[in-house]
């Protein structure tokens, strides 16, 4: 509650700030010689200029992105950054013509770019940032970062003031310390050129972390270096005594292990945080943005490297948070994130094309051509050095292709920009020169080696990144490989990185897991479980898709054939999760539709909302067939291909009949769902429940006529939208012919959300066996119609543990294998699953219908 | 230790280890320190307490397992010496660079050691119980059996192609293609 409160101060504080920066212009002005009359109506502009013009930004950039999109051919040849800064140029030549440039809103300030635009950005790379390669290279991008930095700055600077003395700049004098804060800012590799430039050409993820990694963590340095030359130029040249530039050299380090500090405190302060959201999960993706902004607003406000500390609260906090929020939280949060920095990215571009069209530029052609050259040139020998001394210890080493990436992926871009805009012109002179000279390396970069990258890379054959699929086995024999490498490595007494990460693993393991997650991990692996409930979800995303786009048909019948038999084992006895029965009866190579749409980024978000979605889309059926086929449903079909065809006609029935056309209609374009499934956020509460019964319910419909008709009633009235906590509700109601289930039903239905979020697996296991015993229970009233022997049966656990351990096809499972003792450890199982689902549920009970009732 | 023990490595042992597993000189020296180190009573062997005496192979989750595999397959009487011990090594070297691949470390051998980590029975295929078994070690016992299994038929069933339930040798390479196992496999041998 604490928390809650805490946040909401910060929304409001946010908003003020918002408010007051935006909104300082404004004026109410009444003209005194006019009588006062009622308007009808009032234009009233300047009321909302400011904001309005933002917003017809925000505006124009989103649908400059969507119709670069919409040829394919301009986005293959021209990556997006170019073409966003001619559309800025195109822009900026118009607002010039028209004289609107003097105007606040339409030129890139500094300020804004610093507090407003760069943030999103660098966090969303943080909370992106692929721990694992990062940290295998840090050292190389230690290097790179900060000598190569360090390097590039002075040679440039030095070379460049060297030239002066030669007639190259036509008379112009540069002193030297200008030369070096001009150097300081256009050496430094620009994050979001390069994040925008390689998301695009999907090189190797080493030599993507590598040059991004460089980039991130070089904003120490080149904060420091030019803060350092700034100051030094203020203090003069012949005043400078070498106390400054010990002090200068000391703050690099309080520079950049502040900003580190920073950030990870306020990550941990977040993850804590996070941990008692659990009834207000609203808020949780507004925890992590919050938390991660003041981490950079504190750093900027101390004065210390505010991108090193949002990138590493990001870091962090991914870490931690995604196992405390929910699901839809965790969607959510990303789904913000990625929003969020490609629509600043967006507006950076815009602008840096807009600004370029102004009057103060001094274009020095000498002084232009010499910076893009030494750019160019100190750039491919600092990388030559230092990837070759990186060599010596690197385990893969960068071969000479690799450097060439490298040294051509070295973007600048809109932070130099920036900078150079804020450089005082009472101090520095030659400011314009600078502008304009930092103006054409950004637009050399961007476009020229933006734009020929992407054949080069082709061209040397560098390794693509690849996009794979998530495969248990491929994540187990990773693991296998670390474990392995790392005993061998003690062994061999070599102690290199491999057993590093093992005891930074135990260290999170240990003490980072316990106090900031609210269910400390009790297991060993949770990736690997990770991975597996992950690829659950895939494949049921994939059976969906069969089932609605292409209803399986005798082709897809035939698929299933050819797969294994154990694929099919359990889809008689244990299938309660949903996902997990569909995987069983799942066609290995369905086409993945769903899948197929922008796979190479947010894989994970797309999982989340094509899980929402899934279930979203499954509710309408469920309900109804929950109610009618308790009763009328005949259990004959045991054999496999039963199953299949039960399988293939609910689905088809389904369509047929209860999908709504709202539904329908939305249905093919996977990612516009996911607004609605942001939107419907609480449902699935309700729908999961359900979804198992009507997939495994067969359908009686074209058998008999009166249920149908029935059903169709039911289905009608329950056709108005109803919040989910009567909808769970509701489907117990129907169901009452069986207590049991229903009180199943009810407790999988609460048992879902918290057991869910903080502890994916053994959630799994409950509704493994809740879902089991209700689609049981669901099965023996079911089956009264037909079979008189089973009609005065009372419902108990025990008798679960009969069909459980009885069904022909469980006892074939475990014949083919080598593990006869199995079935007889099975009623303790069970027992243990019921235990644990009557404790989870109750548990969870208050908690997740005060969520329900506050969403 | 280190410069006594190089003088008890036989000058032509040490080359002829050289040759074969295409170490430096210096490498071998200095494993060979190492070895000796472990070596606690000097006998010339190590044994299976002497690895797992190891800080860190003790609470692998695969630390027996592996010594399982390194006594049996390299070494024999769970006793091994240095030159098998050599051999085993020899396998983790990197084979990028195409001079400085031996039949040690080839990419297939760095796999089958993986693989044999799994297959225990030595019958070319690993089966279901093979994999439940490896399974059971790395995610603790806090999961239950039934999800160990179903994570286990999952597995088998996306490797498996010829649907005989169990996994040989060419379909576990095959999905480890994709798989930079050449780079994980490998270690750096100080010199």
């Amino acid at each position: 509650m604490y928390q809650n409160k805490h946040s909401i101060f910060l929304i409001i504080l946010l908003g003020f700030i918002i408010h007051k920066y935006y909104c300082k212009e404004q004026t109410y002005e009444h003209k005194p010689n006019k009588p006062l009359r009622f308007h009808v109506a009032e234009f009233n502009f300047d009321h909302v200029s400011d904001v309005y013009a933002i917003t017809l930004w925000i505006l124009l950039g989103s649908l400059a992105k969507i119709g670069f999109h919409l040829s394919h051919r301009l986005t293959e040849k021209f990556p997006e950054s170019c073409l966003l800064i001619i559309l800025g140029l195109i822009v900026g030549g118009l607002l010039y013509v028209t004289h609107l440039t003097e105007q606040k809103a339409y030129v890139l300030n500094s300020d804004t770019f610093f507090l407003f635009l760069l943030p999103p950005i660098i966090l969303e790379a943080g909370y992106f940032m692929p721990n694992r390669p990062f940290f295998d290279n840090l050292g190389t991008i230690l290097l790179l970062a900060i000598v190569n930095t360090l390097f590039n700055t002075i040679c440039i600077g030095l070379t460049l003031w060297g030239f002066q003395f030669t007639p190259l700049y036509g008379g112009t004098q540069f002193e030297m310390l200008p030369c070096l804060v001009f150097a300081a800012l256009i050496s430094a590799v620009d994050p979001v050129a390069v994040l925008a430039t390689f998301s695009e050409i999907h090189v190797n993820d080493m030599l993507y972390i590598v040059v991004f990694g460089e980039s991130l963590l070089n904003d120490a340095v080149s904060v420091v270096l030019y803060r350092m030359f700034a100051s030094f130029a203020n203090i003069g040249q012949p005043n400078i005594i070498v106390m400054d530039i010990v002090l200068g050299c000391l703050s690099f380090f309080v520079v950049a292990l502040g900003g580190v500090l920073i950030g990870i405190i306020f990550g941990v302060i977040g993850c804590f945080t996070t941990k008692f959201t659990e009834h207000t999960p609203v808020l949780e993706p507004l925890i992590v943005l919050v938390y991660a902004y003041l981490a950079y607003l504190t750093s900027e406000m101390v004065s210390v490297s505010g991108i090193l500390a949002i990138t590493f609260c990001g870091m962090v906090m991914k870490q931690y948070v995604s196992f405390n929020i929910s699901k839809k939280s965790d969607a959510t949060t990303e789904y913000v994130l990625k929003m969020l920095s490609s629509i600043m990215e967006t507006i950076i571009f815009m602008f840096m094309g807009l600004s370029t069209v102004s009057d103060s530029h001094s274009w020095n052609t000498g002084f232009v051509f010499m910076t893009i050259l030494l750019c160019l040139v100190f750039r491919v020998i600092g990388i030559a050095i230092f990837a070759n001394i990186a060599n010596c210890w690197r385990l893969l080493e960068l071969t000479r292709i690799d450097m060439l990436i490298m040294s051509y992926g070295g973007l600048r871009g809109a932070i130099a920009f920036a900078l150079a805009l804020v450089l005082d012109e009472a101090k520095i002179a030659r400011k314009k020169e600078f502008v304009t000279a930092t103006i054409a390396v950004v637009f050399f970069t961007v476009f020229i080696q933006g734009i020929t990258i992407g054949p080069l890379v082709k061209l040397l054959n560098v390794r693509r990144k690849q996009i794979e699929e998530p495969t248990m086995s491929a994540k187990l024999t990773n693991r296998m490989m670390d474990h392995v490498m790392t005993c061998l490595e003690e062994i061999s007494g070599s102690g290199g990185s491999n057993s590093l990460r093992d005891r930074v693993r135990n260290l999170d393991r240990n003490y980072f897991k316990r106090w900031l997650l609210r269910e400390p991990p009790d297991r060993k692996d949770i990736k690997l479980l990770q991975t597996f409930k992950k690829i659950n979800t895939l494949t049921a995303m994939r059976v969906h898709d069969t089932a609605r786009g292409l209803v399986p048909s005798a082709s897809t019948a035939t698929v299933q054939q050819g797969i294994p038999e154990h694929h099919h084992l359990r889809s008689h006895s244990a299938y309660g999760n949903v996902s997990e029965l569909i995987a069983a009866n799942l066609p290995e190579n369905t086409v993945p539709d769903l899948m197929s749409y922008e796979n190479h980024e947010g894989e994970h978000h797309h999982n989340d909302a094509e899980m929402h979605h899934f279930l979203d889309t499954n509710l309408y059926s469920a309900r109804p067939r929950a109610a009618i086929h308790l009763r009328n449903q005949d259990e004959t079909g045991s054999s496999d291909d039963g199953t299949h065809a039960r399988f293939e006609k609910s689905y088809h029935h389904r369509d047929q009949r209860y999908l709504p056309t709202r539904l329908e209609r939305e249905l093919p374009h996977g990612p516009k769902t996911i607004s609605k499934t942001i939107h419907n956020a609480n449902r699935p509460i309700g729908l999961t429940n359900s979804s198992p019964k009507h997939t495994r319910s067969p359908p009686t419909t074209h058998q008999q006529p009166n249920p149908r008709s029935r059903s169709r009633s039911i289905a009608a009235h329950q056709h108005s939208p109803i919040p989910s906590g009567q909808r769970t509700k509701s489907i117990s109601k129907d169901s009452r012919i069986s207590p049991l289930a229903s009180t199943h039903i009810e407790n999988e239905g609460t048992g879902r959300t918290a057991a869910e979020r903080s502890r994916p697996w053994r959630h799994l296991s409950i509704t493994e066996e809740t879902g089991a015993s209700s689609s049981k229970t669901a099965n023996i009233p079911l089956a009264n119609g037909n079979d008189p022997n089973l009609h005065h049966i009372p419902l108990t656990v025990a008798d679960f543990g009969g069909t459980y351990t009885k069904s022909p096809e469980y006892m074939g499972e475990y014949a083919t294998t080598t593990k006869p003792e199995e079935p007889s450890s099975r009623p303790d199982v069970r027992d243990i699953f019921n235990k644990q689902s009557e404790d989870v549920s109750e548990q969870q009970d208050d908690g997740s219908t005060e969520s329900i009732t506050r969403l | 230790m280190g410069s006594n023990a190089s003088i008890m490595l036989q000058q032509e042992d040490l080359q002829n280890i050289c040759q074969q597993t295409g170490f430096t000189g210096k490498q071998v020296q200095r494993l060979y320190s190492r070895f000796k180190l472990l070596d606690k009573r000097d006998c010339g062997y190590l044994t299976r307490e002497d690895l797992l005496i190891i800080p860190e192979v003790n609470i692998n989750p695969l630390g027996e397992r592996l010594i399982d595999v390194i006594m049996e397959d390299y070494g024999e009487n769970n006793q091994i010496n240095f030159k098998q011990f050599m051999y085993l090594l020899a396998k983790f070297r990197q084979g990028k660079i195409k001079s400085s691949i031996t039949n040690y470390n080839t990419r297939e051998s760095k796999l089958r050691f993986l693989f044999d980590m799994y297959d225990r029975n030595h019958d070319m295929k690993i089966d279901r119980t093979e994999l439940l078994d490896v399974l059971k070690m790395m995610v603790g016992g806090n999961i239950h059996e039934d999800q160990i299994a179903t994570i286990a038929d999952h597995t088998i069933g996306e490797l498996d192609k010829d649907g005989d339930k169990s996994i040989t040798f060419e379909e576990f390479c095959k999905t480890l293609e994709r798989i930079d196992a050449d780079d994980k496999m490998s270690m750096k041998f100080l010199s």
